[in-house]
This record gives structure tokens, sequence and C-alpha cells, in this order.
């Protein structure tokens, strides 16, 4: 099912994982609920793709993960932003700024 | 941190599963909660949110395979880059691998014997519970004396240490029947000894239970080079008989071709194997406790029991018996029994040999790493731009380092996959050069252990010369060394003050090689000067055996009488032929250097007999002219002449140790004196004893047993008063002996056809032999510690190279102000002069704490000499100081102008 909007989100999904982060800790269900929320349900992030992006971002050192007790007393693992991730977050941030103004500039001129 | 941590991960894939399996779960169970809430039956909330996951293994392969991939690609990368930098500088890569693989070559080749010889357990089932026994006597110290037959029974079914024990009776043994008389390798024992070690004949079968009769039986068996050598590998061998010293035996078994008797044996590998219970004919029957007729024991310990144990229970044992049987064990003589597993008797004296030169090899690997992180510290240093703007970019510190450390392992596994190739290609040389009577030399080849090692040792290597140049060159000060003006070539004081340190260390092992070599030298230069007591040049000796049938009235030669006219037939027809100045017969022990010997305690007339300090000496029979054929001086009295013979009054010669021992001061003499050999018997009859000899003569001391033995006393008898069966001939020739092996066999065999004349030796070839095992580890270590020494200078002469290339520049102004080249000279030297003064101090403590391990191999010199090792370590000194002085000499050669440009 490639649906080209979940296209766009693949390779997006470091940077919204990041920018969810940056609220504050969350585990991965929360980052996908979240995310759905907050775009209204336009990008829904699969599991599927989720966790090996969250796994990557974790072995470079963006993100450190922990045990916690949930909301409701249940046990999950959250993840946190590092420096790192931080100064990551900026640079895919203003990068995709650059991205978005390119492409309009691009399709305003025809 | 993502080196480590991928590191953890591997190490920990289970945890990190469990962990993944446990958060998708968690993740499954809150969205179906949510679901649930939501308003969906329990049964479509979990089954939407199982759809959400998709296919949950694929899922976890994935997550999981992001660690594996980032570990390859990182590798593979590293790799790559490994590659292209080593083809960048062909010259270096070229330098390095010749000389890793020298080094890695090298070390291959010696720990392959050492797996073969030391390591490699022998091939039998539980090789660990064989052992060899040996009686010593305590009192005059004497080991392996030998062991009587009862004694044999009490140890298999009284002594409980033993589940298996056979005798082990190496011996020649005379094939007949053939176009000649052939002499072969022959092995008596018991009927359960091929039992014992676990060896299953390849054709036919080994010994029965039934074959254990109390004297020889008819079954033998051969051995699978004798099979092809005697009998052309016919598989119709078995059943065939062979007529072995004039007794007719059936070959019942062919060995298979790697089993080889696990023993010293006279001569070469075991041809013949045959069985007795050694209490039948030939041999005294009934047996006798006082009679040590069996030369060699070897045994399996039961399995519960350890060798401590087993010892120790074989002490009480010892204890109980002599209790038992005062006369033929007195108490004073201390008897004691000792094991020795048979893997340390086969290879025992080798092994420290082996292992020096282990050691030595391995020195050499770790200086010629030494130079090549020298050499990689000074590239590093021209890599400082390359590194410091990999840096800017955002590499890691960790990935920098892997990479460096990449680098050198691949270079070093190159060298060891050459190294490997030349070594394998190489094989049969090698094993050419070693001395031909290394034990197991037959079974060296390249085990799996072989090949773990040398991929074992490349690994290492590479880390041990790239691992400090990796974490000097991350440590570059970034931008230090982008600013423009940099040559690229600049290198911290650090990196210096590293560099003196890695040359100080070759130089110290070196010395101690250098050392070690030196004292072998010196202790094979006294061997070489310790007069034999005979002229080897132009002595040609031969062995003769006549034959002992199993019952003597098949023997011709049973009388000694017979014996005697036969030995002086032998003499008169070789002293007639053409190229011998003069001829002598002995017996088997007076063939010096052949390690057969005899010895006796003897009582000497007239002196009280002290059984605390029994007098032993070496017994030979020689005949009259014996002494001057071998040319061993007379000092007092006279030799043996014609007519000391049986019906002669019993006559002796000693020796210079035995006179000097008993007879010391000038007052008393020796001649005259009488002696009985043996240690007489309460109540044993004169009859029963030996007769007393007289003392005619005194000669020269003969070293029987090798140039660097104690000397021990000699009794020698008239030959023809006691005429032997296996007898050797004594030639001095007059030119070169080359053709008198067959003009020999022709005469004797004239005298009687059945009779093999074997073993035709120049006796000068037996001492050059003797000393080629000595000379073999003195070459080698000797090669070895010449490498260290050039490496070392190369090592020395690099760096004081470098650092005066560097200071260019300084000496030009130097030298532009009026500097003198000696001032330069000696700056330089003074620069040196403290490396070299630390490496050639540590380097002789290290020595003086490690050449004790050369201590068995040291003849007549201390392990700490202090005049080898003062000379040496001058030696080396100076050596390396001219290493230092080279470049510090052409530096000041230099135009000053040309310097002082120099940026």
């Amino acid at each position: 099912m490639s649906n080209p909007k979940s296209d766009v989100l693949q390779g997006t999904l470091a940077l919204l994982a990041l920018k969810t982060l940056a609220r504050g800790p969350m585990h991965g269900y929360g980052i996908t609920l979240h995310i759905q929320r907050v775009s209204s349900d336009v990008l829904r992030v699969e599991e599927g793709s989720l966790y090996p992006a969250l796994h990557r971002m974790e072995q470079l050192g963006w993100i450190t993960a922990e045990w916690r007790a949930s909301e409701n007393r249940r046990r999950a693992r959250y993840y946190r932003l590092t420096a790192a991730g931080r100064k990551q977050l900026a640079e895919e941030e203003k990068n995709w700024a650059r991205l978005t103004q390119a492409v309009a500039a691009v399709l305003e001129c025809a | 941190m993502s080196l480590l941590s991928r590191l953890k991960g591997l190490l920990q894939i289970q945890r990190l599963e469990q962990d993944l399996d446990d958060e998708l779960l968690s993740h499954l169970e809150m969205r179906t909660e949510d679901n649930l809430a939501a308003g969906m039956s329990p049964e479509e909330a979990r089954c939407d949110a199982q759809r959400r996951f998709g296919n949950s293994t694929l899922l976890k392969e994935q997550t999981r395979a992001v660690d594996i991939v980032g570990w390859i690609e990182t590798t593979d990368q590293n790799l790559r880059y490994a590659g292209r930098t080593l083809r960048r500088s062909p010259g270096f890569a070229l330098v390095a691998i010749l000389t890793l693989a020298l080094g890695i070559g090298a070390n291959v080749a010696i720990f392959t014997v050492v797996e073969a010889v030391l390591l490699r357990p022998l091939g039998f089932p539980h090789p660990e519970q064989l052992v060899r026994v040996y009686d010593d006597i305590r009192s005059s110290n004497t080991r392996d004396v030998g062991m009587s037959v009862p004694e044999l029974w009490d140890l298999r079914d009284r002594s409980g240490v033993f589940q298996d024990i056979s005798v082990i009776f190496p011996a020649d043994a005379n094939i007949t029947g053939g176009e000649r008389p052939e002499r072969v390798e022959f092995l008596g024992t018991n009927a359960n000894y091929f039992t014992m070690l676990g060896v299953r004949a390849q054709l036919g079968r080994t010994y029965t239970p039934a074959d254990a009769l109390p004297g020889f039986s008819e079954p033998v068996v051969i051995s699978d080079a004798y099979w092809h050598r005697g009998f052309g590998a016919d598989p119709h061998v078995i059943g065939k008989k062979i007529r072995v010293d004039g007794d007719l035996y059936t070959i019942t078994g062919v060995l298979p071709p790697d089993f080889h008797h696990p023993g010293r044996t006279l001569t070469a590998d075991v041809d013949l194997w045959a069985t007795t219970g050694f209490a039948g004919p030939p041999f005294p029957a009934p047996p006798v406790r006082a009679v040590r007729l069996l030369p060699g024991v070897m045994g399996r310990l039961k399995p519960e029991l350890g060798l401590a144990r087993a010892q120790a229970q074989l002490d009480n044992f010892v204890a109980q018996r002599t209790r038992q049987f005062p006369d033929e064990y007195p108490a004073a003589a201390g008897w004691s029994l000792r094991l020795v597993p048979v893997q340390q008797d086969l290879v025992g004296n080798v092994r420290t040999e082996l292992l020096v030169l282990f050691a030595a090899v391995a020195f050499v690997l770790l200086i010629a790493c030494a130079n090549l992180a020298n050499l990689l510290l000074a590239r590093s240093a021209s890599r400082q731009r390359e590194i410091a703007i990999r840096l800017a970019l955002g590499a890691g510190r960790p990935r920098l380092i892997t990479q460096l450390l990449t680098e050198s392992i691949f270079l070093a596994t190159i060298s060891g996959a050459a190294a490997l190739i030349i070594v394998v290609w190489l094989k049969r040389s090698l094993v050419h050069l070693a001395p031909a009577n290394l034990p197991r030399l037959s079974e060296v080849s390249f085990s799996p252990g072989v090949l773990l090692f040398a991929f074992l040792i490349s690994i290492l290597t590479g880390v041990i010369f790239g691992l400090a140049p990796a974490l000097q060159a991350a440590r570059t000060n970034r931008s230090g060394a982008l600013r423009e003006g940099t040559r690229g070539a600049g290198v911290s004081k650090h990196q210096l003050k590293f560099s003196r340190i890695l040359v100080a260390s070759e130089i110290a092992l070196s010395l101690v090689l250098l050392i070690g070599a030196g004292l072998l030298v010196r202790s094979f230069q006294h061997v070489l000067e310790v007069q034999p007591g005979f002229e080897p040049h132009h002595l040609v000796t031969a062995k003769i055996w006549l034959a002992v049938p199993n019952n003597s009235k098949d023997d011709p030669n049973f009388t000694p009488e017979k014996r005697a006219a036969f030995h002086r037939e032998i003499l008169r027809r070789v002293s007639a032929l053409p190229g011998v100045e003069q001829a002598a017969i002995g017996n088997g022990t007076s063939l010096p250097m052949d390690f057969n010997r005899f010895q006796s305690p003897f009582a000497i007339e007239s002196r009280p007999l002290d059984l605390e300090r029994t007098p032993v000496a070496e017994i030979a029979s020689v005949s009259a002219a014996y002494f001057s054929v071998l040319k061993t001086p007379l000092l007092q009295g006279r030799f043996f002449t014609d007519s000391d013979d049986t019906k002669g009054q019993p006559v002796a010669l000693i020796d210079e140790t035995l006179a000097h021992r008993y007879w010391p001061s000038s007052d008393f003499d020796a001649i005259g004196q009488r002696l009985q050999l043996g240690v007489a018997r309460r109540g044993q009859s004169s009859a029963a004893q030996n007769p007393w000899v007289t003392v005619v003569g005194v000669v020269g001391n003969i070293r029987s047993d090798g140039f660097d033995a104690a000397t021990a006393p000699h009794v020698y008898f008239p030959v023809f008063q006691t005429p032997p069966y296996s007898a050797v001939v004594f030639l001095r020739t007059t030119g070169e002996p080359g053709v008198l092996g067959e003009a020999l066999h022709t005469e004797i065999q004239q005298v009687d056809s059945a009779i093999p004349v074997f073993s035709v030796r120049a006796m000068d070839v037996v001492v050059s032999t003797f000393l080629a095992e000595r000379r073999f580890a003195l070459e080698l270590l000797g090669i070895f510690a010449g490498v260290a020494v050039l490496l070392a200078s190369i090592g020395v002469y690099g760096v004081m190279a470098y650092t005066f290339s560097r200071r260019t520049n300084e000496i030009g102004i130097r030298m532009a102000m009026g500097a003198r080249r000696t001032h330069i000279l000696r700056m330089a030297l003074a620069e040196g002069t403290a490396t070299i003064a630390l490496g050639v101090g540590t380097g002789l403590l290290g020595a003086l704490a490690l050449t004790r391990f050369l201590e068995s191999m040291l003849f007549s010199i201390k392990a700490t000499d202090p005049l080898t090792f003062g000379s040496i370590a001058a030696l080396l000194a100076a050596v390396t100081l001219l290493a230092c002085l080279l470049p510090a000499h052409r530096a000041t050669h230099v135009d000053p102008l040309m310097a002082l440009r120099h940026e």
C-alpha cells in the first residue's frame, strides 16, 4: 500500500520523531499517537517503519532509551533526545525549511 | 559510542532481543487498550493492533539488522580505505609485508615443530596414562639401572598402580635367509604391549593372551616401513616365516604407518617386535630378583590415579619391598622407582631448546613490530592533514582509531597469509634443516592448531604495531594541523618520546637474544675444546652381532673359547685389509658415544665395603690394540697383551678418573690392586661371585658419554677373557675411510656368512653428528640474534634520521652561527646515548632474568657469565651508537644555506 503521503513520511520520519521527543521523553506508541493526532490523522506512522528508525537513531546516538513505568503503570521503553540529537534536530529542521522553500519556489514559477 | 554499543550489542544479543520483544508487546497492548476504550470488541481490538504491526517477525529482523548492517558497512568501508591507502604507498607496503612475513613465517615454522613435538599428545588413547618406569640407585647417584623380572611381576600384580605394564627391550636382530644377512631394529616386549598402547595392526593381528609364554613366542609383528622395505608391501606377508637370530618365527601382523614406538631405540625406528615373558631361554630361568636384566619398562596407570598419587603409592611399595628383600635391595643403596610420562621421556631433552627458539623468534617479531610502529608513527605524522580534515568533518575519534587499526591488521593479515604460503611451500626443506634425531620429527605437519596460530598471531601483530600509532594519530590537534604553512610533517614531542621508547625496547630485546646466542656460542666452544680422549679422525667402527638363538644347544658360539676364536679370526683378517693401519675389537659398550653403557658396582680389595657410597664404574671389554687404535695414552703399567686370554690370570685396566678417585696420592699405586665386579651378597659362595681381577695399567679418560657429560670411571677387561656376542670392530685407517665398508663386509662374511655387519661409521662423523644438535640450536639462535640486531640498528638509524631531518633548520642555524661539525655530532651522541643506555640497561636486566632458562643447554659456563654479558652489551652499544651517528653526520654535511631555507 504505497500511499504517496506515507512515502514522504518515510524520509522525514527521523525529523518527526526527533521533534516529538523534543517535547519530552516518550515511548514508541506514544510517538505514533502524537504524530497522528497533531497532523490530524494525515500522517500515520507504521510500526514496521518506526522501530527500525528508532533503533537506528539510538545507534547513531541521537536518542537514548530506558525502561520506565508508563501512565497506566505498564512497563514501556521511553526514548529521550541527547545533546547530539538536539543538534541533529536543528540541522534537519533547517534542511526541511530549505527544501520546502525550494519546492515552493519551483511550483510558483511554473 | 557507536563502536562500543555495537560491540555490546553483539555480545548481548539475547538480552536485546528480549528487550525488543517486550517493547513491541507493550506497544501492542497499549494500542489494544486504546482500541477497547474506543469501543471495539476485544478480538477486533487485538486484531487491529496486530495488523498495524504487520509481520512482526520481519519487523524484529529488520530492527536487528540495523545493528549488523551497520557493523558490516563500517568494516567494509574500513577495509576499502585501508586497501586504497596501502596502494598509494606501495614501497611502504612492500617493506612492511616483507618484514612481517619473515617474522610471522619464522614464528609459524617454529610453532609447527613445537606443536607436533611438545604440544600434541601422543596418538594413543589416554596418552597421559602412559609412563616409563625407571629404577634408580640413590646412594651412588646412578639412574636407570634396569629392572629384574620378579620386580616387574610385583609391579604388575601387587603395586596397585598399573592397569597394564610391559617390558621394552630394544636390541639388534639378525635376519638371515635373504641374499645377505640383515640387521634390523628389534623390540622385545610382553604380550600386552600393543593392547596397552591401544594399537591395532593394519594387516593381520598383534599378540593375543595365548602368546604370553615364559620364553619367546612364535608370532612377530613388523612395522609398515619394514614391510615396504623388506617385503615389498606384499599382502601375503602374513604367515611368512622369518629367521631371527637363528630361530624361526612367523609374521602375524603389520602395524599402521603412523605408529612409532614411543621410546628410544638403538639406532632407528623399530622394524620388528617379538614377545616373551623374559622368564625362559635365552633369559635365565627361573628369574632372579637381583639380576637387573630388563633395560626398560613402560606402563599404563590406572585411570583413577594421577602421576603424583601413583608415584607416592609406588614409593610406599618400594619401602615395603626393601623391607621384605633386604639382600636384593640393601637399604643403604637407596633403590627407588621413578615414573616419567612417556611424552616427557620422549621429548624431554629437546623441550628447552625448542621453547628457547620459540621465545627467540617471538622476540624478533616484536622487534619487527616496534620498527613498523615507528614507521607508522612517522607516516601518521605526514597524514596529519588528512586526519585533521576528517576530524573537522565530524568523524568520531574512536571511528578514526578503528580505521587506522584496520589498516595495520589488514597489512598484518596479508603478511600472515604470505608467511603461511611460504612456510607450507618450504616445509620439506625446513624439516631437513632440523637435526635428524629430533623426536617425533615425522609427526610434524600443519594441523588446524598451526593455522589458528598463524591467524591469531597475524591479528595480534597488527594490533601490537598499529595500536600506539593509531592512538597517537587520533590525538591530533585539529586546528594546528590545518593551519596554513604546515608541511604536515610535524611531530609532537610526545610522539618522539614514544618512538625513543620503542627503539629502547628494541635494543633491549636484541640484547637479550644476543647474550643468549653468545652464551651458547661460548658453551659450544667449550664443548669443542673438550678432549674426547680418543682420536676420531681416520677411525672407522663397525658393529657385528653374533646371533643368540633361544636354545643354547643351537648356538655354535656358546662357549667363550669359540667366541674368542671367532673374534681373533675377525681381527686377523681385518688388520690385513688395505688401508687399515691397525685394528682392534671390543664389546658393545666399548664404542664411545654410542650410549650403550653397562654400569656395575665393584669392590676394591682391602677396602672396607662402604654401602653408602658403592663405587660404580662403566665396564667394557677390549682387545690389546684398542687403546693404540683409539690413540688413548697409557699412563701407568701396561696395555693388554695377547696372552691375556681365558687361560691367563684375570686382569683389568682402569682409567685416570678411577685411579685418581680411589688412589689419589702418588704413594698409593693402583697397579697390582684387585677389583671385583658386583656387590657380594651375604652368604653368597665365592664361586658364585665374580673373580677378583688385578689392575695392570692406567689409561687416559675416554669420554664415552659425549663431551658434556661428567666423566664416569671406566674399567676395561680383555675381550678374549670375556668374549661378547655383540662386538665392535675398530679400524685406524691410513687414508679416507670411504670404501672400507664393502671390504669389511666381505672379510667378515668369509669367516661366517650369517654375521651381519652394520653401522659402519667414521668416528669423526659420529662426533660431528653428536655436536650437530647443539650446533643447530646455536645456529638458529645466532641467526635470530643477528636479524634482531639488524632490525634494532635500522630502528635506531630510522628514528635518529627522522629527528635530524626535522631539525635541519636548527642545525643550519647552528652551523651558520659557527658551531663545528663535532659539536653537532656530540649533540647527536648525547641524544642517542640516553635511548641506547636505557635499551642496554633494560636488556641487561632482562637477560639476567631470562638466561636461567638456558642453563640446561649450557656447558661449563654460567648463565650470568659476566664476560659474555659485558662484551656483548659493549658491542651492541657500539653498533647502535654508530647507527645513531650516521644520520647526524649526514645532517652536518648539509649546506647551511639550504638548511636555513628549509622550512
